[in-house]
């Protein structure tokens, strides 16, 4: 089995007697941009000629063109931010978001199935790992000691990365976690489970009075009708009212551990838009819900890691029925607690994409995803090292945390 | 048994199913199967209320998934000792009822060239019903419950690769043909299985050379986690050398997709030494067979295989005598399963570890099924109920199997007891209960005598008398709800499943 820390081990006996057996006290929450997202419209590299060149449509106005709210929000000298995301400025500000160009996979099929597998699987192209990353982390980091609610999606199935997980649910709200009885009144059942788990000796009497508790946890967290924090202000989209599902999660101390939460319809090959249109509405629902978030979790923010990467980016140049084919490299999106923020980390590659010979180009890919990943693992979650979770992959070091070692901060050109 | 039917009505159903079975309204079909020829509730079904787990529901529980109505009874009958007999030659006991209610899973019974037509979520979930209808309900429960232990001894994670197309053709002719064979065989099939060759990498175990690699997955867990086991004392020279024996084995394409061949030119003929045992040079395609007679024949094999048995049938802490009587016999007779399940199910060892084995989930929910006399076509509801619990089948990543310790499944009661509720609710689409018909059966004709003995439910289900806890519990739950609704009545059962009590085994 795989081991856990010392520390956490005496912490879950210290918890065994009497609260739930909660494990880490980390959460990491992992959004998937499915459809492959056009990251190159939101964090913009308006320094770069050829961006407004090949894409004379589709490009997010310079931060000095003058168009007010519609203008890019200058980032530094080279990048700007589509102006959707303004939301999340604070957040890049404040050094709590680490943007890493140019990552992706080896991948060069261009399928979003395939791509999206590999990735959720954590592995190199044509191999197939056993299970999910977030799985395989799981599993690696606490053993089997994991609650009903230590690994949870927000949707109707499990994703990919969770596969194997033991005990991963699959919720869309909270108001799953309840006895689903055929008769009013569910307390009396649960009084009788309470009775009947209560007496028991050995095997089931912790894991059900844990289960018990966590229901009615659960139970007073539904009475309560959840209200976020100050400033929260939760949109009316899927992708938000996941989210708020996630941050009530966290807030009850259940022991949640990884949550998945999925923003579809990336995919922008057709009239994709440029401030307004199909992308930049996307884009809107992400920096809404990610700032809403965030507000949300003011006073967790040292214990919630929020990562959001997508399957590829999309082509560099602007195509014939106005919107983008599958590309490569993407920007990942790393939100937490003291990052190396204010910057976007890693080289630019260019937007030159004739070096790309196999499969479709785009921008191209410098930094493995699986570093990202086993970064976050190993400097957020606390998990000693990623040989467990991505086996026969070494991971280059990126230096997504504050003051840590890791990509020399490079100056952007355009070449 | 009080099922059979005469050749003629079962020619007349055959037509009946064949021509109906593109309609929806298959499930209906099913219960008037049940209610014409049998397999159903039977009218009276006797309670067994001892202080101690009934022998025979004890046997039923542990060497298949728990007893359908009248089950117990019929066991007794018959005599916990021929029962043993009789599920240990499967091919005698009459199931075709059971094939009947799985034959429209088509694809389970085709060769994997004609499975790469399917879409994989046809193949999956057909898959994964007949696995889940079959152990509801085969009259062969034993049989049952050995492909379940050997469907996770050698494991196949059918989203790996193209196992998907080739996982319906191992459980054929590997798991199913051999579960109650000789040890040898299952995993000499085994391992030359496609789906095997797909998930531990054999097809790409080449000669040493411009054109390969040997690659040593397989033979690792061949080792490791199949034969000998982890301290089973083999070498990493011992995994390199079983790797060289079994270069060449590819799969095929076009009409033979999916077939597994011998090439000899990515065979490396050498001379190998496998845990001290010469196998000479040039022996070709044979040098596979060589290597696991070498590997089946060593002592750590007959150990391993016993204590994994005995662990399944008895106790996680398998007991050391049985675990030798039972390796002896794996000894003396070549490997020969069913000796060694005569030595297990005929032990004191078994008789005394009544219900204190955990359920998986998978067992939970098939004798949640069969318990209550479940009609069922086991679709995706049924099945989510699994994957939520982290028990979907041939869902496993790893090729050690899913778990057979209590512990990793101690996450999964909340959904046990939805699943317990969902079913005797009825609110599970592709598994309808007649609780009506269950209470009947065991002399609970109307609410009001439910109300009055809610013990003997309990007893019924558990197989025992419950204890005054148990009891003082359920007394307090019928006083606190009104009997006039036959909610009341499905919710009380849903907690009998849901107890402590019927977690174990």
């Amino acid at each position: 089995m795989p081991s856990q820390s010392r520390r956490q081990f005496l912490k879950r006996l210290a918890l065994r007697s009497d609260e739930l057996s909660a494990t880490g006290d980390k959460t990491l929450v992992c959004i998937f941009l499915r459809g492959g997202a056009d990251t190159l419209n939101m964090f913009v590299p308006y320094a770069d000629d050829t961006y407004y060149k090949i894409r004379p449509t589709i490009s997010i106005p310079h931060p000095t063109s003058g168009k007010g709210k519609d203008s890019s929000i200058k980032l530094d000298d080279f990048y700007s931010l589509h102006p959707k995301l303004a939301p999340i400025l604070p957040i890049y500000q404040e050094g709590r978001m680490a943007v890493v160009q140019a990552v992706g996979t080896d991948n060069p099929t261009g399928s979003h199935f395939e791509t999206q597998d590999q990735m959720e699987h954590g592995d190199a192209f044509k191999k197939t790992s056993a299970g999910g990353w977030l799985a395989r982390y799981l599993r690696a980091r606490f053993g089997n000691n994991l609650t009903p609610l230590s690994a949870v999606s927000i949707g109707p199935m499990l994703p990919e990365s969770l596969r194997g997980a033991p005990g991963a649910s699959a919720i869309s709200t909270i108001d799953d976690i309840r006895i689903k009885a055929p008769c009013e009144n569910p307390a009396v059942v649960a009084e009788t489970l309470s009775a009947l788990y209560g007496s028991e000796i050995g095997l089931l009497s912790a894991p059900g009075r844990d289960t018990i508790k966590l229901l009615r946890r659960v139970e007073t967290l539904r009475a309560a009708q959840y209200k976020p924090a100050e400033g929260a202000n939760y949109p009316d989209s899927g992708f938000a009212r996941g989210l708020r599902e996630v941050a009530r999660l966290i807030k009850s101390d259940v022991g949640l551990e990884v949550a998945c939460v999925d923003l579809d319809g990336w995919d922008t090959h057709f009239v994709q838009g440029s401030v307004d249109g199909l992308q930049a509405g996307l884009i809107e629902t992400l920096g809404e819900g990610l700032a809403a978030f965030d507000a949300d979790l003011a006073d967790r923010r040292k214990a919630v890691t929020t990562l959001i990467i997508t399957e590829f980016g999309r082509r560099t140049y602007e195509n014939g029925s106005l919107g983008t084919d599958h590309g490569r490299g993407f920007a990942a999106i790393i939100i937490g607690d003291d990052m190396r923020g204010g910057q976007i980390i890693g080289r630019y590659p260019g937007l030159n994409e004739a070096k790309w010979v196999i499969g479709p180009a785009g921008l191209e890919v410098i930094y493995d995803y699986r570093s990202i990943l086993a970064e976050v693992l190993t400097e957020k979650m606390g998990l000693p090292n990623t040989s467990a979770v991505f086996p026969d992959f070494k991971p280059q070091k990126i230096g997504l945390v504050n003051g840590s070692a890791g990509l020399k901060k490079t100056a952007y050109s355009a070449e | 048994m009080g099922s059979e039917f005469s050749r003629r009505e079962f020619l007349a159903i055959s037509g009946l199913l064949g021509c109906a079975l593109p309609l929806a309204s298959c499930s209906n079909l099913n219960g008037y199967i049940a209610d014409r020829f049998g397999g159903g509730i039977p009218e009276k079904v006797g309670v067994t209320n001892g202080q101690e787990i009934d022998p025979a529901f004890h046997l039923i529980s542990r060497a298949g998934f728990g007893p359908w109505p009248g089950d117990v009874e019929n066991i007794k009958k018959q005599g916990v000792n021929n029962w043993i007999e009789e599920q240990l030659q499967p091919e005698k006991i009459d199931d075709r009822l059971c094939d009947f209610r799985t034959k429209r899973f088509e694809s389970v019974f085709l060769d994997p060239a004609t499975c790469y037509e399917f879409k994989r979520e046809a193949l999956r979930k057909d898959l994964c019903r007949y696995h889940l209808m079959r152990s509801v309900y085969s009259k062969r429960q034993l049989l049952e419950s050995m492909v379940e232990f050997f469907s996770d001894h050698f494991n196949i994670y059918i989203e790996k690769g193209d196992c998907i197309y080739l996982k319906a053709t191992d459980d054929r002719s590997v798991i199913r043909k051999n579960a109650l064979g000789r040890f040898r065989d299952l995993v000499l099939a085994s391992a030359t299985s496609p789906a095997m060759l797909v998930y531990l990498d054999g097809k790409e175990n080449k000669k040493d050379g411009p054109n390969g690699i040997p690659n040593e997955n397989y033979a690792r867990e061949l080792l490791e986690l199949h034969t000998l086991g982890v301290d089973g004392g083999y070498t990493q020279k011992d995994v390199y050398e079983a790797a060289r024996c079994l270069t060449g084995w590819r799969l095929g394409s076009e009409s033979k997709r999916g077939t597994a061949f011998f090439d000899p030119g990515f065979h490396d003929d050498g001379q190998k030494v496998v845990l001290g045992k010469k196998i000479p040079a040039g022996g070709g395609q044979k040098d596979v067979e060589m290597l696991v007679d070498i590997a089946c024949n060593h002592p750590s094999t007959a150990r391993h295989i016993a204590k994994k048995l005995v662990a399944h049938f008895v106790c996680e802490e398998a007991p050391p005598a049985l675990v030798k009587r039972v390796a002896k016999r794996f000894s003396d007779t070549g490997g020969q399963i069913k000796p060694m399940l005569r030595e297990i199910l005929y032990s004191n060892e078994f008789r005394a570890s009544a219900g204190s084995k955990l359920k998986r989930p998978f067992q939970y929910v098939v004798s949640c099924m069969r318990a209550t006399g479940a009609d069922t076509m086991a679709g995706d509801e049924v099945l989510e109920f699994l994957t939520r619990m982290g028990h979907g089948p041939f869902q496993y990543p790893t090729p050690d199997g899913y778990p057979a310790e209590a512990n990793p499944w101690l996450g999964t009661l909340l959904w046990r007891w939805n699943f317990a509720f969902a079913l005797c609710s009825n609110s599970i689409e592709t598994a309808n209960v007649s609780l009506d018909s269950l209470c009947a059966a065991i002399g609970l004709e109307d609410l009001e005598s439910i109300k009055k003995d809610p013990e003997r439910l309990f007893a019924y289900l558990s197989g025992r008398r419950a204890t005054a806890q148990e009891s003082k519990a359920f007394r307090a739950y019928v006083s606190r709800r009104d009997f006039k609704d036959e909610k009341v009545r499905d919710e009380l059962i849903g907690l009998i499943l849901s107890s402590p009590a019927f977690q174990k085994v």
